[in-house]
């Protein structure tokens, strides 16, 4: 019930921050924009307009990640509002999730009006047939966006918020890459393989999130998929959030 | 060891008096002690040279249920370290603390708890009545009876009219003032109110007297710690001063003032060029007041000889005030005593 509490104050402080209004006007400008551009296409204007929409909820949830979700703790702590909070009994691994839950619901929020307004835009178009592939997109963005948050919300616990912007943008991109990793790790020689496997292994899979080209093309993923991509995210989140808890359990606020 | 500053007799070192520490474990048991800190005692180590710098030494003391309890030090002397452990945002080094008859490492200690922070931060995209609301959520009030209650502070407090107002646009004072109200909004058990006078104006000062009273009133036991030492003096029972990171004196605020050595101050007339004989020398002071002059003798039972020797020198004798150490006065006579010096290097 406190986590709940956290996260519903988080998800209203994500709200009335004006990033958050500044981001989805900026995707919806965005959408318009790859229609006026459309014809440039060539035929590929639904193609084009799947695939830059879905893009702009992963890159445009990702600088709400790194400008509020970077700072989330960090600032807490800054402004010493972490002291109200943390002298009633909430459990400092518990203000950690409600964290991480509310600013993931804002994320969700704002992947599915961006969603919501690409369906409309297809439909529109009259390519309704998109709808069903869109959906399992926006369902997957949204645990990328979970997933990404966990792990700024464990930096943010623990470091600065600069610092950990720039952590977690760059285990986003590594995670972008890690399939490449898992590929080069294959070929690589004994000790080097066994490490860069390790390694490719503790990114964040984050291509397991990504259907952009299958939805680009109207098609659908298999509920195999959705299912081991919502495990997956679930664990990893969990894993991170415990981690940062344990951290976060020792340390002080002077 | 007694040391005397100022005028003013003072014990040096960690005192005990009979308020404090016989039968604490019983008194525990039986839910007597709102609060009981056991050798607390926090150390600073710098992350990159290690170096050590003592935060808090060996701190114990008890506060009986119903009590109000004034912790007095200068900055950087420890009160804020004190409570800042006591309400889980520090680690102690060592030492345990029971507040309520839970220890502070239980979450569930901090239920009946009410805490303002000294300078207390709000989230200024809230209102008062969202920001009371969550605060008395938080501390386990459900969501019907947190609404009425923040409704209740809010008017308690003179913010009624400003239920809606984003606290961005409160002035300090009125961000003092939800910080008291989200502090009692749960009507807690223990208070501890960390410089609650902070940034108010004397209405407001008295206004918080008056609700640190009524909450007395509700059986409620408050820790206060405040720089205003005539405001802990006429609402403390006890007190306990604290000097760089130690417990030096802890007893009532009667004690602590009939404790000083008693004065008297005799108001003259018609002794301009009168000298202080060498036998009170040390003992007698003497200040010109518009219209008369004002002696001040720091040892009461030589009242009588001084007297006749003011007689004897025809003096006209207006007014003979025997005069009782302020809080202030041991305040200062217990720093002394202990070789306090500024500068300090941390905040308290």
């Amino acid at each position: 019930m406190t986590a709940f509490l956290i996260a519903h104050n988080t998800f209203r402080e994500a709200v009335r921050d004006r990033v958050l209004a500044g981001i989805v006007v900026g995707g919806l400008a965005l959408m318009l924009l790859v229609r006026v551009a459309a014809p440039l296409a060539m035929g590929e204007d639904v193609r084009l307009t799947v695939d830059l929409g879905l893009s702009a909820i992963t890159w445009l949830g990702m600088i709400v990640i790194l400008m509020v979700g970077s700072s989330l703790v960090a600032k807490e702590i800054d402004r010493r509002t972490i002291f109200n909070l943390l002298s009633r009994p909430l459990p400092r691994p518990l203000y950690l999730f409600g964290k991480w839950a509310g600013l993931t619901a804002a994320l969700c929020s704002v992947a599915i009006v961006l969603g919501v307004a690409l369906g409309a835009e297809l439909a529109l178009l009259g390519r309704a047939a998109y709808l069903p592939s869109l959906a399992q997109a926006v369902y997957l963005a949204c645990l990328e966006l979970a997933v990404v948050t966990s792990i700024a919300v464990m930096f943010s616990a623990l470091s600065t918020p600069v610092l950990s912007a720039l952590y977690t943008l760059g285990l986003f991109l590594a995670g972008q890459w890690c399939d490449d990793l898992r590929s080069f790790a294959s070929h690589a020689p004994g000790a080097l393989g066994t490490l860069l496997k390790g390694a490719a292994n503790l990114l964040p899979n984050l291509p397991l999130f990504n259907m952009r080209t299958l939805a680009a093309a109207g098609d659908v993923t298999t509920g195999a998929h959705l299912g081991i991509a919502t495990a997956y995210a679930v664990m990893f989140c969990g894993a991170v959030l415990m981690l940062g808890a344990a951290a976060f359990e020792s340390r002080d606020f002077k | 060891m007694n040391v005397t500053a100022g005028g003013v007799s003072v014990k040096a070192g960690p005192t005990r008096t009979e308020t404090d520490q016989p039968n604490v474990q019983d008194a525990r048991q039986v839910g007597d002690l709102a609060l009981d800190v056991r050798g607390l005692t926090k150390v600073y180590r710098h992350p990159w040279t290690m170096k050590i710098t003592p935060g808090l030494s060996d701190v114990s003391f008890t506060v009986r249920r119903g009590e109000i309890f004034g912790y007095l030090g200068p900055n950087g002397a420890g009160k804020t370290t004190t409570i800042k452990i006591l309400t889980g945002l520090l680690k102690p080094t060592a030492g345990e603390a029971w507040l309520l008859g839970k220890s502070f490492h239980d979450v569930e200690s901090r239920r009946k708890l009410g805490f303002l922070p000294e300078q207390p931060y709000f989230y200024d995209y809230l209102n008062g009545v969202e920001y009371l609301e969550l605060a008395a959520r938080l501390s386990g009030l459900s969501a019907r009876d947190a609404a009425k209650a923040a409704r209740h502070w809010l008017g308690r407090v003179g913010l009624g009219e400003r239920a809606r107002m984003a606290l961005r646009k409160y002035s300090k004072g009125m961000l003092q003032r939800l910080g008291l109200a989200a502090a009692m909004v749960h009507e807690p058990e223990l208070l501890i109110l960390d410089e609650p006078m902070s940034g108010l104006d004397p209405f407001g000062r008295r206004d918080v007297r008056d609700l640190v009273l009524e909450q007395r009133a509700r059986g409620a036991t408050v820790v206060l710690s405040s720089h205003i030492l005539p405001d802990v003096e006429a609402l403390c029972d006890r007190v306990g001063i604290v000097l760089r990171g130690k417990l030096e004196r802890l007893a009532s605020v009667g004690e602590l003032v009939q404790g000083g050595t008693p004065r008297v101050e005799l108001r003259v007339d018609g002794t301009p060029l009168l000298e202080i004989p060498a036998t009170f020398a040390g003992l007698l002071e003497r200040r010109e007041s518009a219209g008369d002059t004002v002696f001040t003798l720091h040892d009461a039972s030589r009242q009588q000889e001084v007297i006749a020797w003011l007689v004897q020198q025809r003096a006209t004798i207006h007014s003979v005030t025997p005069m009782r150490s302020s809080l202030e006065d041991l305040f200062m006579a217990a720093a002394e005593g202990s070789a306090f010096q500024a500068p300090l290097r941390r905040e308290a």
